[in-house]
């Protein structure tokens, strides 16, 4: 093959990774750019040339370029997205604007609500009406559409949306709309609710093609400048972007419906986190990336991580749940919590020791930065406790003010009351109790028990306390994969192709038409087909999922079922009832379901995704580096524990905790009583006994016998 | 001895124990029928110790259960002593002067039991999707025309359901399958908790919840007397009159003493209770009371017991925010949500800077039943005014408040009623002016489409007195609600044809500070974005 490389490509807020990857064998080469927030392309161009020149190949020898990047979320987030105009059903222009009408803080009287991405005087009305099963009530006024559509144009803006009501059931009118606006003014970026989010319930669906609409122009402009840069560095591979559904698709696709890619770079964490877990047979794996601000869980299931069918973009407020813009679309489920290594610890004002969700951030840092940080952080607990390693911070890059540290904690257990190593103990205990109350809370949601999960670690911090916050979940096995800082720039270049599509379908359960049922799905195949196609993905091997919102009638809210393979009602309804009890434990006696919609997913493998992954070794040096005193709760005390140089241990090797595994962007650390080994690709896998009653804090999920059959 | 906590034990307790709740809470709301609960969270999740005292509260949740759930705990163990529990017991009550004011508020509680010890209670408060009785509005003249009434009673025995009290509460509700659905639902959520706090017990070696109870509820009692000993002492006055039964405006006055540490409200003079189910339980007076001393003293403080035991609250009995038996309550919320205002009236004369102008609340809402198909329907559609401004910015527009109920989606809304919505917009010039305008209340029109009449009641309040504005600021636009272009009384049931059309326009906010004030380029944003159209009545 003449150009047998992959080359990989995540733009962060900070950052840019980047891997060049030789599926043939695994080899990968990473590579990190400053971002460079004003041209993201320039960075990944100057990345790309050192990335290329370190793995010594050529850019003709790129077969293939796979791209995620935060750029998108942040023009949400800091509203520099493209002057956007809507045009939506008469009486409804302020649907965006009056939204949910509901609080996401109770006690704050002085709330603010997400600012609509559209405002008011961009806002039209198109006389046309339909029914809820989509039959025309008053037929569309085409000319006086056009008169708004005309007058926005006019007053500047540069993407529209057209959201109509009950459009679901019926893409028609906005059809009509498109079709003529697309003729009268070729350059306007146009976005429909049918084809973007075509689901119920008018506010998301606005909220979801709005959003599209404003980051649409952008992205057109950006992709095609990115392609541009890459052909003109010589690369002959095509260009392909992660969406947030955890799978690739190609780039026209990517620039007609670019909100799929709102959270590409978390959605690549997870993938990787799965693809690890995979290799290291697991198949249920909770993926737990910890940088210096946020933490990030994601539930891997059968070595695919958990879509969910919708989430929230531009907070108002980070991690409260509805201060921001609804997005209905297929996303890598992410549960986010304020809890890094820059988390601040401070008494609260109750007296007690509270850690995040403020952050130090990079400035000042924690105290052992030096930089003027007064206040103790996570990590100036991690490194009083032994965690982390003063003489070898950042692979020794950075040199570090212990004492600014011990100084800092001593002020903070003097605050709290209690000796100086119970205060730094508390710290790194505290933000471990949040990262779990949060993940007991995600798993018990699905009907799931801690117990059934590894916990597999990504990112600077999290592989210092994956160990403990498994022991708090009940967790008996913790998986640090190698390369952890770069997890999912390596995530990206394993993800298939993925297409989830969507079509409104509401029909009671019973009596319900299941031939036209499957002749939706076969529809909504075609479609997805024709795209996983262009994206050049191997479609013999594809995969074809075919699920349903459903609910029982009365309910507000659906679950999403995978439907068996003959649709008919019996195996429909058994299918439902069997997913309702695994997350409700019981099933409500003479209620009759639903179908509210159906959904597909199509994925089928990229050609050059690798199935291995081999990081350069450190050949030749000894593996143990040494020893030094690392605080253990389980023992009670301080033990002197062997320290590893991770680079240097070689696959298959064995190693009992405690101990504490040394690599450049990260520490590994694990307890007494672990057995850890090395697998094949790098990635260490420690074990511990199941445990005994002082860690079991994980028991049972919902999963109880049925209630009502015991009644 | 009693134990102690140091201060890293005590977070990490108490992490637990609201991460429990909070995973009740997550069951609770996925296996709910109801859309109140599942869309507007009108529930809570809570665990208090063997006295009834709460300890942790579910986080999400609406400010009315996080005052009356703790409360009819108490209510349950007083029928109930401690002797006369066993394990499995699951408690039940819809009590309209023992739970939340309303029959549909559903309360359950569970005692758990330790190695045979009483240590602690899980409960529950969720809005059921039916109780019976006539459909919502404020025509009831006595409770027993507002449905089913629950006294506190076993709906379990040691684990076994009391299938009479089922077949009983079956045959009076609507929706049975529904009903008792949601009540299972709640049932899950209490053994979770129950589960999940004995391991959580086992774990540290607590044999009982006494001594972390007395150390949470004790830091959060002297966090807000600490909070309300900063604030001057005196008795402060307020009063405001509602819309009432039209004819009869209600006036109600409010006296708040703060004397050192402790604040006491006092209702004195307020107008005695009528024949109409506007009246409002002392349990939801109690709510919205503490409500609105907590958000302008200590708004991040935990909910528990601590926190309210330096605030009390005393009415008349027989006074429209304390009604006797057998007085009805199904619509309290026409006389409570106005409550955490008294309060603002009371405390903006000490911290002016913490409250905020009137808002377009309570909340209104519309109830349609009718046959469609052959089948019976109920449904309650809500809708939410305008927030006050306060001294920052802005009210907002369109938001629940003090309450947390959500708007139903209009899709949902002509899918499961034969109703046409034409139109769902903001009102220009609904927002009072000001330094900082207040949030715009909404116009809906909506028209029925049935064959069969439909009967519609209403929620709606502030028709008559607007949202007042505070330091200068000027009112909000008054609701109104037309039928047929006609004004009407929205106390009363009418019955829609074919064809007739609803109007309802929710109440602006109150302004804040004089409109003199207001910022040039703000105004001008107001009338470029049309918020206001009159420019004059914002300038001065």
């Amino acid at each position: 093959m003449a150009a047998p490389y992959s080359l990989g490509i995540d733009i962060g807020g900070t950052f840019t990774d980047l891997v060049v990857l030789d599926p043939r064998d695994g080899r990968a080469v990473i590579w990190k750019e400053s971002t460079t927030p004003d041209d993201p392309a320039r960075g990944t161009m100057a990345g790309t040339r050192a990335v290329l020149e370190k793995a010594g190949i050529g850019p003709g020898e790129i077969g293939r370029v796979v791209h995620a990047t935060t750029l998108f979320t942040n023009a949400l987030i800091e509203r520099k997205g493209a002057r956007t105009g809507l045009l939506t059903t008469a009486g409804f222009r302020d649907t965006l604007e009056i939204g949910r009408e509901r609080k996401y803080e109770l006690y704050d009287l002085f709330i603010e609500m997400p600012k609509p991405l559209v405002p008011r005087p961009w806002r039209r009305e198109a006389a046309e009406r339909l029914a809820p099963d989509g039959s025309v009530e008053r037929p569309l006024d085409l000319d006086a559409a056009l008169r708004e559509v005309e007058s926005l144009v006019a007053a500047g803006i540069e993407s529209l949306a057209v959201v109509f009501l009950h459009a679901y059931a019926n893409p028609a009118h906005e059809r009509a709309v498109a079709e003529a606006v697309a003729k009268r003014f070729p350059a306007l970026s146009l976005s429909l609710s049918s084809d973007i989010a075509p689901e119920i319930r008018e506010y998301p669906r606005a909220s979801t093609t709005v959003a599209n609409a404003y980051v649409r122009p952008l992205a057109e402009t950006y992709l095609a400048r990115l392609e541009g840069a890459l052909r003109e560095a010589g690369i002959p591979g095509r260009l392909f972007l992660m969406l947030s559904n955890g799978g690739l698709t190609h780039v026209e696709e990517a620039k007609r419906a670019p909100v799929h890619l709102l959270e590409s770079g978390p959605a690549a964490g997870a993938l990787a986190g799965a693809w690890f877990g995979r290799h290291a047979g697991l198949d249920r794996v909770l993926a737990f990336d910890m940088g210096g601000t946020t933490a990030k869980l994601a539930l891997v299931d059968d070595g695919e991580p958990l879509v969910a069918w919708g989430f929230e973009a531009a907070r108002e407020k980070r991690f409260l749940r509805g201060s921001g813009l609804p997005i209905q679309i297929a996303t890598v489920e992410l549960i986010e919590i304020g809890a890094g290594g820059g988390s601040i610890a401070r008494r609260s004002g109750l007296g007690t020791l509270q850690v995040g969700p403020e952050s130090s951030g990079a400035q000042p840092g924690p105290a052992c930065y030096g930089r003027g940080g007064a206040e103790p952080t996570v990590t100036d607990a991690d490194l009083s406790l032994g965690y982390l390693n003063a003489e070898f911070f950042l692979g020794g890059a950075m040199r570090i003010d212990a004492a600014a540290s011990e100084a800092s904690l001593g002020r903070l257990a003097g605050a709290l009351g209690v000796a100086g190593e119970r205060a730094a103990f508390g710290v790194h205990d505290v933000v471990n109790e949040n990262m779990a109350g949060a993940a007991r809370v995600a798993i018990a949601e699905r009907g799931r028990i801690p117990a059934e999960y590894a916990l597999l670690a990504t990112g600077g911090a999290a592989p210092v306390h994956a160990w403990h916050v498994a022991r708090k979940l009940g967790v008996t096995r913790v998986a640090c994969p190698p390369g952890a800082g770069a997890g999912s720039t390596i995530g990206m270049l394993m993800a298939p192709a993925r297409v989830d599509r969507v079509a409104s379908f509401n029909a009671p359960l019973s009596g319900a038409d299941y031939a036209a049922a499957g002749r939706v799905f076969a529809a909504l195949e075609a479609e997805a087909l024709a795209v996983l196609r262009e994206t050049g993905a191997a479609e013999d091997g594809r995969v074809a999922r075919r699920l349903a919102d459903m609910r029982y009638i009365g309910q507000g809210s659906e679950i999403t079922v995978a439907l068996p393979e003959t649709l008919t009602e019996a195996p429909v309804r058994a299918a439902f009832e069997a997913a309702y009890r695994r997350l409700f434990a019981r099933t409500p006696p003479g209620a009759a379901a639903q179908f509210v919609a159906l959904r597909l997913s199509l994925t089928a493998p990229m050609p050059g995704a690798g199935g291995t992954l081999r990081l350069p070794q450190h050949a030749g040096s000894t593996a143990r580096k040494g020893e030094r005193p690392v605080f253990f709760p389980d023992a009670g005390k301080t033990l002197p524990t062997a320290v590893y140089d991770r680079y240097a241990l070689a696959p298959g090797a064995e190693v009992a905790g405690p101990a504490v595994f040394e690599e450049d962007e990260s520490t590994f650390i694990i307890g007494p009583g672990a057995s850890a080994r090395v697998l094949a690709d790098g990635t260490i896998l420690a074990e511990i006994a199941p445990s005994d009653d002082r860690s079991a804090e994980g028991r049972g999920g919902l999963n109880r016998p049925a209630q009502e059959e015991k009644r | 001895m009693a134990r102690t906590f140091d201060a890293v034990e005590l977070e990490l307790l108490w992490r637990r124990l609201i991460s429990l709740v909070d995973e009740a809470a997550a069951a609770l709301v996925r296996t709910s029928f109801s859309t109140l609960v599942r869309e507007s969270y009108d529930f809570s999740c809570i665990v208090t110790d063997a006295a009834g005292q709460s300890l942790v509260q579910a986080t999400e949740s609406i400010p009315s259960f996080i005052g009356t759930l703790p409360e009819t705990v108490k209510h349950f163990l007083k029928a109930y002593p401690p002797e006369t529990l066993a394990p499995g017991d699951v408690l039940i009550t819809n009590d309209l002067w023992l739970g939340t004011g309303h029959l549909p508020d559903i309360t359950v509680a569970k005692p758990i039991f330790l190695d045979g010890r009483l240590v602690a209670f899980s409960a529950s408060t969720a809005h059921a999707p039916d109780i019976g009785g006539k459909i919502r509005s404020p025509e009831p003249r006595e409770v027993f025309e507002e449905g089913l009434q629950i006294p506190p009673l076993k709906l379990m025995r040691g684990g076994a359901t009391d299938e009479t009290l089922v077949a009983m509460i079956r045959k009076n509700v609507r929706t049975p399958d529904q009903t008792m659905g949601d009540l299972w639902a709640q049932v899950v959520a209490l053994d979770l908790m129950e589960d999940r706090l004995l391991g959580l017990m086992r774990q540290y070696g607590l044999p009982d919840l006494t001594d972390l109870a007395a150390e949470i509820q004790g830091r959060c009692e002297a966090a807000m007397r600490e909070a309300i000993r900063a604030l001057p002492d005196g008795t402060y006055h307020s009063e405001l009159q509602t819309d009432g039964l039209l004819d009869k405006p209600v006036t109600i006055r409010m006296a708040l003493t703060i004397a050192g540490d402790a604040i006491s409200m006092d209702f004195a003079g307020t107008d005695a209770q009528v024949d109409r189910a506007i009246n409002c339980a002392y349990c939801y007076t109690y709510a919205m009371c503490m409500y609105g001393v907590k958000v302008c003293t200590n708004p991040s403080l935990p909910n528990n017991e601590g926190a309210w035991r330096p605030i009390s609250v005393t009415a008349p009995p027989g006074s429209i925010v304390n009604p006797v038996f057998p007085a009805s309550g199904g619509s309290r919320m026409l006389i409570g949500h106005y409550l955490p205002m008294l309060v603002f009236g009371c405390l903006g004369q000490v911290v002016p800077e913490r409250v905020m102008a009137a808002c377009g609340s309570p909340m209104w809402g519309m109830n349609q039943s009718g046959v469609r198909d052959g089948k019976p329907f109920a449904n309650m559609f809500f809708f939410n005014g305008g927030m006050g401004g306060n001294v920052r910015g802005d009210g907002v527009t369109t938001l629940s408040w003090p309450s947390n109920v959500s708007s139903t989606s209009i899709e949902i809304s002509e899918h499961i009623a034969p109703l046409r919505f034409h139109h769902k917009t903001l009102r220009p010039d609904s927002g009072g002016p000001g330094r900082h305008r207040g949030g715009l209340g909404q116009e809906i029109e909506v028209e029925s489409l049935s064959d069969t009449p439909i009967a519609v009641s209403f929620l709606a309040e502030r028709t008559i007195f607007p949202a007042f504005g505070i330091e200068g600021g000027k009112p909000g636009a008054p609701g109104e609600l037309r039928i047929n272009g006609e004004r009407t009384d929205p106390k009363r049931q009418y019955v829609l044809l074919r064809g007739d059309r609803v109007t309802l326009r929710t109440p602006g906010g109150g302004g804040h500070g004089a409109p003199s004030e207001r910022d040039p380029a703000a105004l001008a944003h107001d009338l470029t974005h049309g918020y206001v159209t009159e420019a004059e009545s914002y300038r001065r």
